[in-house]
């Protein structure tokens, strides 16, 4: 056998709706009890395998707390591991030129107020295909569309991540 | 295994003693050492009641000087006299050069790119100076509190970078002191603030100090003190603010711009003063030889707004890592004594859209968050329930690849401890090495990244460009610090070279400064130490010799045995010689090669037990 999924880890039934609450209070009670702190005066071993399991809680914890990778997670834990190929997705992949070029032109406009619209826009994107993908998760059917979600939830992700880096730029 | 392991010196107390531990705040300007005494967290005094230890060292032929007699001698004796030293630790040549005017010092190079500094005792490096002043610390302490230290948790500024975690740990070691933990400062600041406040929700640190400013926001959880994001500048303080009023001074009086050391210092002095004046008054008369003038409070704020601005920036960039807005952080905190600058004060004020808490004296209040930690991590109960740090790195780290980019194998902001791995592969038909090139840093460029270490990887088995897989592993452990391994996948070949910092000490240079610590330190503490490990490892040799001699042919095949043998006859020989830290590593690799065998004699023992027969009986 392997190590237990991560929600087994903490305690919460495998699926894409999560307490994310909840599964803060389990990740803190859970950290107090393997954190290397608590084997400070320890033999070395001891520390060594704190180490090792306080990254592992770590990892599960990031990969939880985040949609993209929570979705993600779940279909490598249904044997489907997800090649980094490009997948056929011709309607997004408009929808994602169209948000980049946005992108840019706030760039070079400096449009720090657009930055804030975009910003909120894309929160918005992100949230419905959340439930998009929670919609379609439970239904067998369903597979290869919660793939293609996963994927357009990855890449809003960058992309929030690239909106950052805009704002840093432009803090200036 | 139980049966071959030594207790290590300092364990095992009587149950109802106190293990005493100790916190200390090693800062660019001014250090200090605390302790929880009758559960409250205080800072340490001197024997003239004062708690702050300016971080002056000013070496004689003969003798070392440490504190305010040292920092009174700074301009009269610049050559010899090492303030600020923190800005050059973890730090290589080309670094400082450009802190030149400030740090008016000899540097020569040393083995590795670290920095030395010519004194009339030799040459010191950033990582000894720091090591004198932390041995003042620890001899306070021991005797204040009556007794050894078990350790101490050293806080680092949040900002710093891998080599400058390691420099830190390298200087305590010199200092003799054993690492606890290396906190970082705001996260120490916020304990204290914290557990005083039974404070919950978002808070932020806003860390000034002499030479490095940290931004951290946590939450707070009862008792658990989550770190969100953290980010700074490890180039700028209050020596910054210093500079600019001395570059005015300059201006204004119409000097030139090359000051021999003395006058520099001299001048850094009379701009310190003035800075802090302004902190009561509107305005302050400088004087500087023969020269007067007037500075007021507005000149000062326009000097110091584009370094006001840099934190500002570093704010909300650290704001914008946790994915919140500024008006969500409930509490803004000031730390470090530069914070006591009134324009701080207000730019905070209005960038939070909050007033900043300082009820906790700055200068204070991050040994006393340490202080409380280390009694938590030297095994002392704590009253109000169990503390729990949860830190982050603040830069993103990760590898060399074609092309002279940056990889980022772990982002910034990333919880530690934390393990990830990334794989790699050949671009020549049957490579045989691969350079791995470990960086810290945000840009995409290597040349814009902080390098941190080169190692080699090879035995990589002749295959096509390409079909080779090399995983490399980075792994961050809880004091920020690094370790990274690589491993071949198809034919299971690990590294085994050894990691060669880019700006830290190598392993011949620390050895040699633990030599040389024995002679001038006159330290009766350090040759305790080497007795200690010469005791533990004379009872290791003892131990496994028996266990050779009753079980040897038994239980271990001949290549076991040649292993054992191999670090037997090393210890034996390391034993002879005064290198402390090299039998306590050898202890420690003997102590792991028969790990196995003790473990087989354990095994044996108990089948015989068990069976209820001996162990004649069972040799067939």
């Amino acid at each position: 056998m392997g190590t237990p999924c991560h929600f087994a880890l903490f305690d919460l039934q495998p699926g894409f709706r999560l307490d994310l609450d909840l599964l803060a209070t389990r990740y803190r009670e859970l950290a107090r009890s393997v954190h290397p702190d608590r084997f400070a005066d320890a033999s070395e071993r001891e520390q060594r395998v704190a180490l090792e399991r306080s990254a592992s809680l770590n990892d599960a914890y990031q990969t939880l707390k985040n949609a993209p990778k929570r979705a993600r997670y779940l279909l490598a834990l249904r044997g489907e591991v997800p090649l980094e190929v490009t997948v056929h997705d011709p309607d997004f992949l408009m929808q994602q030129m169209q948000w980049r070029e946005e992108l840019e032109d706030l760039q070079d406009e400096a449009d720090l107020d657009g930055v804030a619209t975009f910003k909120r826009r894309l929160k918005a994107a992100q949230e419905e295909l959340n439930e998009s993908f929670a919609a379609c998760w439970d239904d067998a059917a369903q597979r290869e569309q919660a793939e293609r979600l996963m994927r357009r939830m990855q890449f809003l992700d960058k992309l929030s991540y690239e909106v950052r880096q805009l704002e840093e730029r432009l803090d200036d | 295994m139980a049966l071959l392991q030594i207790a290590e010196p300092g364990q095992s107390p009587k149950p109802h003693q106190r293990r005493l531990a100790v916190g200390i705040d090693l800062g660019t300007t001014n250090s200090l050492v605390a302790a929880l005494r009758s559960g409250i967290s205080e800072p340490l005094p001197d024997a003239n009641g004062q708690v702050i230890l300016p971080s002056a060292v000013r070496y004689h032929a003969d003798r070392v000087e440490v504190g305010q007699s040292a920092k009174d001698a700074a301009a009269t004796d610049p050559l010899n006299t090492i303030i600020s030293v923190k800005r050059l630790m973890g730090r290589g040549i080309s670094d400082v050069k450009h802190l030149g005017d400030q740090l008016p010092y000899r540097f020569i190079g040393g083995e590795s790119h670290m920095p030395f500094i010519e004194t009339v005792q030799g040459a010191k490096s950033p990582v000894e100076v720091s090591a004198d002043i932390l041995k003042v610390l620890r001899q306070r302490a021991e005797a204040t509190l009556g007794g050894d230290l078990v350790g101490a948790v050293i806080t680092v500024p949040a900002y710093f970078d891998d080599a400058q975690r390691q420099a830190t740990k390298d200087a305590a070691k010199l200092a003799g002191l054993t690492v606890l933990r290396l906190l970082n400062e705001p996260t120490a600041a916020a304990v204290a603030y914290g557990l005083d406040q039974n404070a919950e929700g978002v808070v932020a640190i806003y860390d000034l100090g002499g030479g490095t400013f940290d931004i951290s926001i946590l939450r707070l959880t009862g008792g658990v003190f989550e770190v969100m994001a953290t980010g700074g500048d490890s180039a700028l303080g209050g020596d910054d603010f210093d500079h600019a009023i001395a570059s005015w001074i300059i201006t204004e009086a119409g000097l030139s711009d090359d000051l021999d050391p003395a006058a520099q210092r001299s001048l850094m002095q009379t701009a310190c003063a003035a800075k802090e004046a302004l902190t009561d008054t509107d305005s302050v008369e400088v004087v500087h030889g023969n020269w007067k003038g007037a500075l007021t409070r507005a000149a000062f704020d326009a000097l110091i707004e584009p370094m006001i601005a840099r934190s500002l920036k570093a704010c909300r960039r650290a704001v914008r890592d946790c994915g919140i807005e500024l008006e969500e952080v409930e509490a803004v905190v000031m730390v470090g004594g530069s914070t006591r600058v009134p324009r701080v004060r207000d730019a905070v004020a209005e960038l939070f859209g909050r007033q900043p808490l300082t009820e906790i004296d700055p200068d204070q209040v991050v040994a006393i968050g340490a202080a409380i930690q280390a009694d938590t991590l030297a095994g002392n109960k704590r009253d109000g329930g169990e503390l729990l740090l949860l830190d982050v790195i603040p830069l993103s780290l990760g590898l060399e690849t074609m092309g002279g980019l940056m990889e980022k194998v772990i982002p910034r902001n990333t919880t530690i401890p934390v393990a990830r791995a990334q794989e790699f592969t050949t671009y020549k038909d049957g490579q045989s090495a691969m350079m791995i090139h470990v960086l810290q840093g945000e840009r995409e460029l290597i040349s814009d990244c902080r390098s941190l270490a080169r190692f080699d990887l090879r035995g990589i088995p002749a295959m096509v460009a390409g079909a080779a897989k090399i995983r490399v592993t980075f792994q961050v452990d809880a004091d920020g610090l690094l370790s990274v391994s690589a491993r071949e996948l198809a034919s299971g070949v690990e590294s085994s070279i050894q990691v060669k910092p880019s700006y830290g000490l190598t392993d011949g240079e620390i050895t040699r400064m633990l030599k040389d610590s024995f002679q001038y330190a006159g330290d009766d503490k350090v040759a305790r130490v080497l007795r200690e490990q010469q005791v533990d490892a004379q009872r290791l040799i003892e131990a496994v010799e028996g266990a050779l001699q009753a079980d040897g042919e038994r239980l271990l095949d001949a290549e076991e045995r040649m292993v054992i043998d191999l670090q037997l006859d090393e210890l034996r020989e390391l034993i002879k010689g005064t290198d402390g830290g090299a039998i306590e590593q050898q202890t420690k690799r003997l102590s792991q090669v028969t790990d196995a065998f003790a473990a087989r004699r354990l095994d044996s023992t108990v089948k015989a037990a068990l069976s209820g027969r001996n162990l004649n009986e069972i040799e067939e």
